[in-house]
């Protein structure tokens, strides 16, 4: 077993190196998890924009208007005097002032299209919402000043108030699919891909180019021992150190989520991660065999694993990627590993994403293998 | 015989690396291969060594047929290649442990034949140093005592002397010698001629993968013409004298620098008590005067009309 134990002293040589990416990674992994943990349910609040009104009349359809716009606004009371307005305005203390002139309301009745005078800050999101409830209401009622001629301004409300109260409910699906009731746990998993990727694609890439060295392949090849020996001691190092951070991380998860151990979902996160960790060590076995320098392992880790990382949904939720971006995701098992997160998080059936992350684990481990092979047949050629 | 070499062939594409190789190395002996760079030696040594597939011939070592699955003949080979080959991750210690427990599985065994390895290429010093902190020289004895430590019968030395200081290569010949002494047959290839000389009993040279030349290295220089070199340090001599000096009998060359005149001459057994005699017969003041023998770089001249380190 003397590959085996050579394999874990280099281990053991690059730990240092190792536990300072665990570290960071794991620092960084919290610190994910608690800015995108949801502090409260997820829903939609209105802000409200101070505004102020100046009437030069009263009518049930300027109350009417008020109450419509009181939804979305806050009325501040401040003196019709110029520059005290324009301070508030400058200040931002308001966002919006609306006139109404003297006889609007007969005005509308009469079908005038009369004119509301309107200042706002420039450019302010605010006012689109305020101009918007306002022509809301008001096209509302000219629709029935059109239809019943005579119609008085106390009626014309009433029935405009009536049509304005009605709301579509609106269902957030994807929204039903956040992990609000699953803790932290499903954060925690997903993030664990970038630290796992990274860390075992550094750790069997970097044994595998003090192995795949020409000078320590030929010097091996003289010693009187199989070329199956030394492979099959040589995987089953690199396994154990893909199983061992395997089981740190996912240990890990357990020591953060100690509270929520009782969910049976607990158990099927850790089993998609372990198949993760299958097919991540398999293209850490393929890069191992395609790159020949050491700075190139770690540029090519970085690499592929954020890129792999961010279209596959570790970072930012799958809901909010585009279908082209998540086609491209769907050939990479990260891709896999997170929709079984997510499936996992909402209790449904994640075997098909199990399978296909199984999959990609026994095809990347076939390719290494072959690209392996084909590079030892061309030295001993 | 330790190692036999039948019509070996290699072609690297339309290149042909080893032309028709026969090569024998019997028990004992430190059989060296001379060759200029690209002539064939690491190719032949890799073939020898399994280590390369070759397009025609047959190999024996140890009597028995070598291919990469005969373990039982590759345990008694111990090899140092011409690049070094150790783990940079490990010490010098754990370097020479790991190759030697590739022949060596008993822990207590391998321990006093590391211990006997480290003693004998002087590295006791550096025991717990990594690769990357030894100069060229310690690295290349490094390199060797991963090669020996399992006290092989058969030793296989590719340029184990290249880029290395006087010192560690006075050290490392001496090494192998050692070696040789304790029971080890040798193969050592070199494009060095001074030392395969010293310390070689039987040469090869190799030139473009064909054998040019081989026996001991009095048998190489008497399949020459050429005879000593004779150099006499004179402060004054005519263009006449020298060109009577040419016509001495065997004498086939005379150059003079203005300081040194050098005398070329064929094989005779006076040549230089004839030109002793021309000199004193003429009166013709001298310093230093000096012969030498062909070297094997003579006969590499004459056989190729090269240089042997062109």
């Amino acid at each position: 077993m003397q590959v085996f134990k050579l394999c874990l002293k280099i281990f053991k040589k690059n730990l240092p190196v190792m536990s300072i990416y665990f570290g960071v990674f794991i620092m960084v992994s919290i610190i994910m998890m608690s800015n995108n943990r949801p502090t409260e349910q997820a829903g939609f609040i209105q802000a409200k924009t101070r505004m102020v009104v100046f009437s030069e009349e009263s009518s049930p359809l300027i109350d009417g208007m008020k109450e419509v716009l009181s939804d979305i606004a806050v009325f501040e009371a401040i003196e019709d005097d110029e520059n005290q307005l324009q301070d508030a305005l400058y200040f931002r203390r308001i966002s919006y002032i609306l006139r109404i002139p003297e006889n609007f309301t007969e005005d509308f009745l009469a079908g005038k299209n009369p004119t509301l005078s309107v200042t706002s800050v420039p450019e302010a999101t605010s006012k689109i919402y305020i101009d918007m409830r306002l022509d809301q209401y008001l096209n509302t009622a000219n629709i029935y000043v059109n239809q019943i001629p005579g119609i008085d301004a106390q009626t014309l409300n009433t029935y405009t108030l009536e049509d304005l109260d009605y709301e579509t409910p609106v269902q957030m699906l994807e929204a039903d699919q956040t992990f609000g009731e699953e803790g932290m746990m499903p954060y925690y998993f997903n993030y664990l891909a970038y630290t796992f990727m990274f860390v075992v694609i550094m750790g069997i890439s970097t044994i595998m180019l003090v192995f795949n060295d020409l000078n320590i392949k030929r010097r091996n090849a003289c010693a009187p021992m199989s070329s199956t020996s030394v492979t099959l001691q040589f995987y089953l190092a690199t396994m154990l150190f893909s199983l061992l951070s395997w089981a740190l991380l996912a240990g890990l998860s357990l020591l953060f989520s100690r509270n929520e151990l009782s969910d049976s979902n607990t158990l099927a996160f850790i089993l998609n991660s372990f198949v993760f960790a299958l097919s991540s060590s398999s293209i850490a076995f393929l890069i191992g065999n395609l790159v020949k320098g050491r700075e190139a392992i770690s540029a090519i880790a970085n690499v592929f694993t954020l890129g792999s990382c961010f279209i596959s949904g570790v970072f930012v939720p799958q809901a909010i990627l585009t279908d082209s971006v998540l086609k491209m995701a769907s050939f990479l098992p990260t891709y896999w590993y997170v929709r079984g997160n997510t499936l996992i998080a909402i209790s449904a059936d994640f075997s098909k994403a199990l399978m296909i992350q199984l999959a990609f684990a026994v095809a990347f481990f076939i390719l290494a293998i072959v690209v392996g092979k084909k590079k030892r047949m061309a030295i001993e050629a | 015989m330790i190692v036999k070499v039948d019509n070996l062939v290699k072609r690297y594409g339309n290149l042909v690396a080893l032309d028709h190789l026969n090569l024998q190395v019997n028990a004992g002996e430190i059989f060296g291969l001379l060759g200029p760079n690209g002539s064939g030696k690491t190719t032949a040594i890799n073939c020898i060594l399994s280590l390369l597939k070759y397009d025609k011939g047959d190999i024996h070592v140890f009597d028995k047929p070598m291919s990469p699955e005969a373990y039982d003949i590759k345990k008694d080979i111990g090899v140092v290649m011409q690049d070094v080959a150790v783990f940079n991750e490990l010490t010098v210690h754990d370097n020479i442990d790991y190759f030697c427990g590739l022949y060596i599985p008993d822990k207590k065994e391998r321990k006093k034949l590391v211990d006997e390895a480290i003693e004998f290429v002087g590295l006791s010093d550096y025991r717990k140093f990594y690769p990357k902190k030894l100069s060229g020289g310690l690295l290349r004895r490094l390199n060797i005592a991963c090669g020996i430590a399992h006290k092989p019968k058969l030793i296989i030395l590719d340029e184990p002397t290249v880029a290395v200081d006087p010192q560690s290569r006075n050290k490392i010949l001496e090494g192998i010698v050692a070696l040789n002494k304790q029971g080890a047959t040798v193969i050592y290839t070199s494009h060095y001629m001074e030392e395969v000389e010293q310390i070689c009993s039987r040469i090869m040279i190799l030139d473009k993968g064909k054998t040019i030349a081989q026996g001991t290295k009095d048998e190489l220089k008497n399949m020459i013409s050429l005879g000593e070199k004779i150099t006499v340090e004179v402060f004054d001599i005519t263009e006449t004298q020298l060109k009577e000096i040419e016509a001495l009998p065997h004498i086939t060359s005379v150059i003079y620098d203005g300081k040194l005149v050098e005398i070329r001459s064929t094989k005779s057994k006076n040549n230089l008590e004839k030109v002793l005699e021309y000199i004193k017969t003429e009166k013709i003041s001298f310093g230093k005067i000096y012969s030498e023998l062909p070297t094997l770089n003579d006969v590499f001249l004459e056989i190729t009309g090269k240089e042997l380190r062109d």
